[in-house]
């Protein structure tokens, strides 16, 4: 232990350990699995994200979701109630992050998990009004405003039917609307696209039918 | 031996001999620049810190900016205390504590100033990082929120300033290396392994994301264990005989201690992913790591508390020692806390009620905090009075700061327990909405916003000692 060489082999074996079960197997192992082909529609699973959703992913990086929001519906031996609570019908697995860029496991529960909030909330318009305002439709939420994905304009002609339909405090003044910006909609489309209540071979899925959030 | 390395200081004039003049004088400017950014990137950490817990009891302060929502700010926060505070810290701490363990100065003005040029390119990476992620482009990955070139600069300037301290090792005057230089080494090799790897495998070139679990929570454990607390380790090893008059004894404890935790240390952290997305043995493997873990943890704080057993009865009652000591000590209570949190936390039925509550950040916080910051601390106070040449402290300051990070810390780790152990035992049963669980920790977000303030206090009247202690240097620079 007085001479350099020896202190950084120990140290390098020491360290290899880890660093080949937790780094070097999910590698080559989680790494390398496959989608399943899917009897029903004839595609795959997980199912491809379409570009939209693709790019709502970066969004939800960006403005740092995973702060708050896991997206792991854990195994029933240790903790029934993310089923319970209509967070899932499954278990996730690593193949359900097959086609996302980044892992979004999270770390806390400031808010409700996310694994299929697509299944359990699948109403864009919801979505956006909750994303202006998250009080105005969860009373008591912790979650902040995102109005700065949402642009405020003067109506040019006939109202966009894409404006949001706000009250009380929240609606704009006459003559104004408040409308997505591309970001909100990529948004809304990765939310809308996070469902995992199919089954997949390791995964299978008791009962159908995700229950409404508790 | 310690006791020639740091020799006691009564007056300013004998403060050291000329070997260890000439050792601190050649890492001088290095040290302190680290030190410096450090103690400033802590200060925006923790105001960033407080602002998290204003918006948790009211969501819409400082509302509708895009920069200033939570999820921004939070990465942020994290990212400063780990890479703006406390590794930029422990990169000072070790540079200086390997320069006076080895007993030589660093070989010329060419070395500090490579250092310093990789200071601030350090520097410039966080800031920019930290800029980025305001704006909106960070990775999304914890932990690792900054950009590429971001965290590629903050790699290659961790190896222009870590490749020193493993060779002033190797230059060293003393053929037995001391116990903490054996913690230094590993930590300053760890720290580009790990970093490198989990850049290039989550954000660099980001692997499939079936496969990201697991490496995310290797890297946030490896990152705590086997870079940071080594490094506080050493910060302990190396000063404790020094302030209380004593030396190591039990020296195979100290191996025994080392190589337990480096073992384990890569391990620990893979308990946060139980019932998750990976194979059971894994989680598994996390949970035995994270229970035995208490046991180097315990050696080492028995092997450090043991020095002050022996403590002579020549008590130095000079008020800045008296922090030191006191930071140290609380260092070590910190750690044997760690070690018991972390064994209770990996047990299966616990984490799986807890994983996703308050607990796991009360956890972190006690990590980053407390068994991390508190050694680095006491290292900053200790070394500033050598590389200044005289009695650099204002007293009352120090001590304000001491007393006010120890409270901050215990009020902020507790409430953070209590409230989770409230919500983890609501979250188990269904019947309790989400929205109401919510509404049952107000109240503890509440106290947790006063916590906060005092650990801004702490950190800001830190920040004025220290300004006050360079600005004093730089009016009346001490004669050669």
């Amino acid at each position: 232990m007085h001479r350099l060489p020896t202190l950084l082999s120990g140290i390098f074996l020491v360290f290899l350990t880890s660093w080949l079960g937790l780094v070097a197997y999910p590698v080559l192992g989680l790494g390398r699995l496959s989608p399943v082909a899917d009897a029903d529609t004839g595609g795959t699973l997980p199912p491809v994200y379409g570009g939209q959703a693709v790019a709502g992913q970066r969004i939800y990086a960006t403005e740092g979701c995973v702060s708050c929001h896991s997206q792991q519906v854990r195994q029933t031996s240790i903790t029934q109630t993310d089923i319970e609570r209509g967070w899932g019908v499954r278990p996730s697995v690593a193949r359900d992050y097959l086609r996302d860029s980044t892992a979004f496991l999270g770390s806390r529960r400031l808010g409700q998990d996310l694994s299929n909030v697509g299944v359990r909330l699948p109403d864009a318009a919801w979505h956006y009004k909750h994303l202006y305002h998250p009080s105005s439709v969860c009373e008591g939420s912790l979650m902040p405003s995102y109005s700065h994905l949402f642009l405020l304009r003067k109506i040019q002609g006939a109202r966009s039917d894409e404006a949001l339909n706000l009250t009380g405090a929240d609606a704009p003044k006459q003559g104004y609307e408040v409308v997505p910006t591309a970001e909100a909609k990529n948004l809304v489309a990765y939310l809308l696209s996070l469902r995992h209540d199919y089954p997949l071979p390791e995964a299978p899925v008791k009962k159908a039918g995700a229950g409404p959030a508790k | 031996m310690s006791e020639n390395i740091f020799p006691h200081h009564h007056a300013e004039e004998d403060r050291g001999t000329a070997e260890t003049r000439a050792v601190d004088a050649s890492v001088r400017l290095p040290v302190l620049v680290l030190f410096g950014n450090a103690v400033h990137w802590l200060v925006v950490a923790s105001l960033i810190s407080f602002i998290l817990s204003v918006k948790l009891i009211a969501p819409g302060f400082l509302g509708g900016v895009s920069f200033l929502t939570y999820g921004r700010l939070a990465p942020m926060a994290r990212d400063l205390f780990l890479y703006g505070w406390a590794s930029q810290a422990a990169l000072a701490a070790g540079i200086w504590l390997m320069a006076r363990l080895s007993g030589r100065p660093l070989g010329g003005i060419l070395h500090s100033t490579l250092l310093v040029s990789a200071t601030v390119l350090w520097n410039v990476a966080i800031l920019l990082g930290t800029l980025a992620i305001f704006a909106g482009y960070s990775t999304g990955v914890e932990w690792l929120e900054y950009p590429n070139w971001a965290s590629a600069m903050l790699l290659l300037s961790f190896l222009l300033i870590g490749i020193w301290a493993v060779l002033q090792f190797d230059r060293r005057a003393n053929e037995r290396a001391e116990v903490a230089q054996w913690f230094l080494v590993a930590a300053f090799c760890w720290f580009p392994w790990v970093y490198g790897t989990a850049n290039l495998l989550l954000t660099w070139k980001p692997v499939q994301a079936s496969a990201q679990g697991p490496i995310q929570s290797w890297y946030c454990g490896s990152l705590l264990a086997l870079w940071l607390l080594p490094v506080a380790i050493a910060a302990l090893y190396a000063l404790m005989p020094r302030l209380v008059g004593s030396h190591l004894n039990r020296r195979n404890l100290a191996t025994l201690g080392f190589w337990m935790l480096l073992l384990l240390g890569g391990w620990n952290g893979m308990e946060r992913l139980i019932g998750g997305p990976v194979p059971a043995w894994m989680t598994s493997a996390g949970v035995v790591a994270g229970v035995l873990f208490l046991i180097p943890v315990v050696i080492i704080a028995i092997n450090l508390l043991g020095m002050s057993a022996h403590k002579s009865a020549d008590k130095n009652s000079d008020v800045e020692e008296g922090v030191v000591i006191r930071f140290l000590r609380t260092g070590i209570y910190a750690l044997i806390s760690i070690g018991i949190l972390g064994a209770l936390c990996a047990l299966p039925e616990i984490s799986g009620a807890l994983r996703f509550t308050a607990v796991t950040e009360a956890k972190t916080q006690l990590w980053i905090l407390g068994a991390i910051s508190f050694p680095l601390f006491a290292v900053l106070y200790e070394s500033f009075p050598a590389l200044l040449g005289r009695d650099c402290w204002c007293a009352s300051l120090s001590a304000r700061h001491y007393w006010l990070t120890f409270s901050g810390l215990w009020l902020l780790v507790g409430l953070m327990l209590f409230g989770g152990l409230f919500t983890g035992l609501a979250l188990n049963d269904p019947t309790v909405s989400f929205l109401n669980i919510t509404s049952y920790s107000y109240p503890f977000h509440v106290l947790e916003c006063g916590a906060q303030l005092m650990l801004l206090a702490a950190a800001v009247i830190l920040g004025l000692n220290l300004s006050r202690a360079l600005a004093w240097d730089y009016l009346f620079p001490k004669k050669k």
